[in-house]
């Protein structure tokens, strides 16, 4: 009996361990098959997401700590198909407050692909609208009606511009790709923009610490002056109007270092709706005159070409020359402004009425190689290196080349033949204003990243004339504005600088009716602070600089000495003698 | 001689025997349960605290965006359109240069531009948070072996 109870008990131990061999075997075949593989790289799908990071874009500040550019929130509002429950009613809502027609939401909610189970149906949809929905969404939700069920809201950063169009032409602006374009945004697109991230995101809370951290993209602090810019903007707006130029450009620079404390063209544009741009601009080298827009500045190169002639030994201050009204250069005769003769002057009578006949004999003294080896140095025919996007470098036709001819040597030395960007003749004539010291201009004043700050240091140009050669010409041309009263002239401050006024060239030679007019002056003389380049192209009350550029300038250098807190002369003297 | 053998006999009684197996069986179901119950209590509280560090991340980026949103909208009310209006609202005007008086300040050295920098920025979260909170327990024992509870440099 036991024998028996005992063979029954192995039988059964046998059996129901052959099953379980048999299960254990099919779980060892079932985990180790292809089907296996596919199934857990199915639910590896399922265990997290890759998503695509974009770190905040870096704000932008102007040097006193005001905010011209930063980010805003705005949402993406879509519908998840899986879980709307009336498409109707999503439609009406939606199409209500996002500013759709009906017809448009209920195509997108009911016609989308079978395989989509999210739609967007609008973007960049403001955070007051997104409030208005929700609230309606939770009204909705609290009397258990779910009608709305499926709306979703995914918020993002726009970029904002707090001052809309101030120092537009500076900044640039951000597409909706996150590109930037023109100005600081688009030379410094990528210190603003970041590194976007991939990221693998588990749904395993356990793994939570595992996604990194996004760092933001580089805030950068910007040299200009926001007060100051606003003001030069004014001044530039009013003068066009009054003088009836068609455009213009206004740089205000600190001499010393090269800053740029406002920089002003127009036309200028809302930032925060950039799609004006193609309405506004016909080309990218509109949308900065002072750096895009190289021209024939005319007589405001004078002054450079007496740093020339004046470093070069040829001829100083008082160097007496008879002017006849003309002079042969080249096979063409060259003539003054008012084709008149005017007699025996001295070099600051030269620049004092502006006379194209002693200008052509100084370079011509000078002869090509001296003349242009100087304008070289002035860093004529090559960019600044100014740190915004879009520079154009003008043009210096040197011997050698095709379409340099002997006449040339003589209308390039008062700005004729020649061309340059405002900034160019700023930074070319900043040697002048800074004992020989020629300063790169630059915007950026520094970078905060990662909790520090780093500033970003002054360079310069080289010195293409001595300390002695500007600032005998600094007083040669403070005397010239002050004998011949002009309306560049500012009370209480000693300035320096020159009128320009030229004939811009056609396909048929100079139009006579049509001008550029310029001034470039510094002040004040003894220290200056600030350096000033005024263009106005085609005025029509005035061809003249003298009439139109030249008060333009007294008006930024009045609100520029206010708002940089700088007294005048006799003041200033008495509080540094103290 | 007798006794001994009853003691013998008693103690292989096949009752005996069977509680002895019993018991033993039970002891290893109780600590069986015990680690599993330990192991879905640590399990379970990691997986709160993960969820809960998710949550506090959204919460971190809600913030910052409101930050850069109140950044822009105090902007917008301060910027120079707006100032200007305000100003000539209050009976302000632009100021002439003769109309200044500048004073001398003996020691006052003019401000350098510069902002005020945000709190110092966290680059790398991780490192602020306590290794209790981020290792395993094999990590822990590891490096309780490798250091002999030492702090690690």
């Amino acid at each position: 009996m036991r024998r028996q109870y005992a063979l029954r008990s192995m039988t059964l131990i046998a059996g129901f361990g052959l099953v379980a061999l048999a299960i254990l075997v099919q779980m060892i075949r079932i985990q180790n098959s292809e089907q296996a593989a596919i199934f857990l790289s199915q639910g590896d799908q399922y265990a997290g997401e890759f998503r695509m990071f974009y770190p905040e874009r870096g704000e932008i500040y102007d040097r006193n700590g005001h905010l011209l550019a930063g980010n805003r929130t705005v949402y993406e509002v879509g519908v998840s198909l899986l879980e709307m429950e009336d498409p109707d009613a999503l439609a009406f809502t939606l199409g209500t407050y996002l500013g759709l027609t009906y017809e448009e939401v209920f195509k997108k909610l009911t016609e989308s692909p079978d395989s989509w189970s999210y739609v967007v149906i609008q973007d960049y949809v403001d955070a007051n609208t997104v409030a208005a929905l929700q609230a309606q969404v939770a009204q909705l939700e609290t009397a258990n009606d779910f009608r709305l069920q499926g709306i979703a809201f995914k918020p993002h950063f726009q970029r904002s511009y707090p001052e809309t169009s101030l120092a537009s032409n500076v900044l640039g602006f951000v597409t909706r790709d996150g590109r930037g374009y023109f100005g600081i945004e688009e030379k410094y697109n990528d210190l603003l923009a970041g590194n976007p991230v991939q990221v693998w995101v588990p749904r395993d809370p356990n793994k939570a610490t595992e996604i990194p951290r996004v760092p933001n993209g580089t805030t950068l602090v910007l040299t200009l002056n926001r007060d100051l810019q606003a003001r030069v903007e004014s001044i530039l707006d009013e003068a066009l109007i009054e003088y009836g130029a068609q455009n213009g450009a206004i740089v205000v620079m600190n001499p010393r270092n090269g800053e740029i404390l406002a920089m002003s063209t127009t036309p200028r544009m809302d930032l925060n709706n950039y799609t004006n741009y193609f309405s506004l601009y016909n080309d990218g080298s509109q949308y900065n005159r002072s750096i895009g827009t190289a021209y024939e500045p005319g007589s405001v190169m004078k002054v450079l070409t007496m740093a020339a002639a004046l470093d070069a030994g040829l001829v100083k201050p008082e160097t007496t020359y008879v002017d006849t009204g003309s002079i042969q250069v080249g096979g063409f005769t060259i003539q003054n402004w008012d084709k008149e003769a005017w007699g025996e002057q001295n070099m600051v009578g030269c620049l004092q009425h502006s006379l194209n006949v002693c200008m052509a004999w100084i370079s011509t003294q000078m002869g090509p190689t001296i003349f242009y080896g100087y304008m070289e140095r002035f860093g004529f025919g090559h960019p600044t290196g100014v740190d915004l996007a879009g520079e154009a470098m003008g043009r210096l036709k040197t011997p050698g080349d095709s379409d340099w001819y002997n006449v040339d040597l003589g209308t390039n030395a008062f700005g004729q033949g020649v061309t340059a960007t405002p900034l160019q003749m700023l930074m070319a004539t900043s040697a002048i204003a800074n004992n020989g010291k020629m300063v790169t201009p630059h915007i950026l004043y520094s970078m905060l990243r990662d909790g520090h700050q780093y500033n970003v240091p002054s360079q310069y140009g080289g010195s293409p004339i001595t300390s002695q050669t500007a600032h005998t010409l600094s007083e040669m041309l403070a005397q010239s504005l002050s004998a011949e009263s002009s309306e560049a002239l500012l009370s209480g401050y000693r300035v320096a600088g020159k009128t320009g006024t030229a004939q811009i060239p056609t396909d048929f030679g100079y139009d006579p009716s049509v001008t550029n007019a310029s001034f470039i002056g510094w002040g004040p003389v003894d220290d200056p602070q600030f350096m000033i380049y005024v263009w106005l192209n085609a005025p029509t009350s005035s061809i003249w600089g003298s009439q139109t550029a030249a008060p333009t300038f007294s008006k930024v250098a009045e609100q520029t000495v206010i708002l940089l807190n700088i007294p005048p002369d006799n003041v200033r003297l008495q509080l540094t003698s103290k | 001689m007798q006794a001994t053998q009853i003691i013998h006999a008693y103690k292989q009684a096949p009752w005996r025997v069977q509680r002895q197996y019993v018991g033993a069986f039970l002891l290893f179901v109780i600590v069986a349960s015990m680690i599993a119950a330990l192991y879905l209590t640590v399990t379970a509280r990691a997986a709160v605290t993960g969820r809960e560090i998710q949550e506090l991340r959204i919460e971190i980026t809600g913030f910052q965006r409101a930050n850069a949103d109140l950044e822009t909208q105090l902007a917008d009310l301060t910027s120079t359109a707006v100032m200007e209006q305000r100003a000539f609202a209050l009976g302000y005007r632009p100021v002439k240069p003769g109309e200044l008086e500048y004073v001398a300040v003996s020691g006052f050295v003019a401000p350098e531009p510069a902002i005020l920098l945000e709190a110092e920025d966290v680059a790398n979260p991780e490192r602020i948070i306590p290794e209790a909170y981020t290792q395993s327990l094999i990590e822990w024992f590891d490096e309780e072996i490798k250091f002999g509870g030492a702090k690690q440099p």
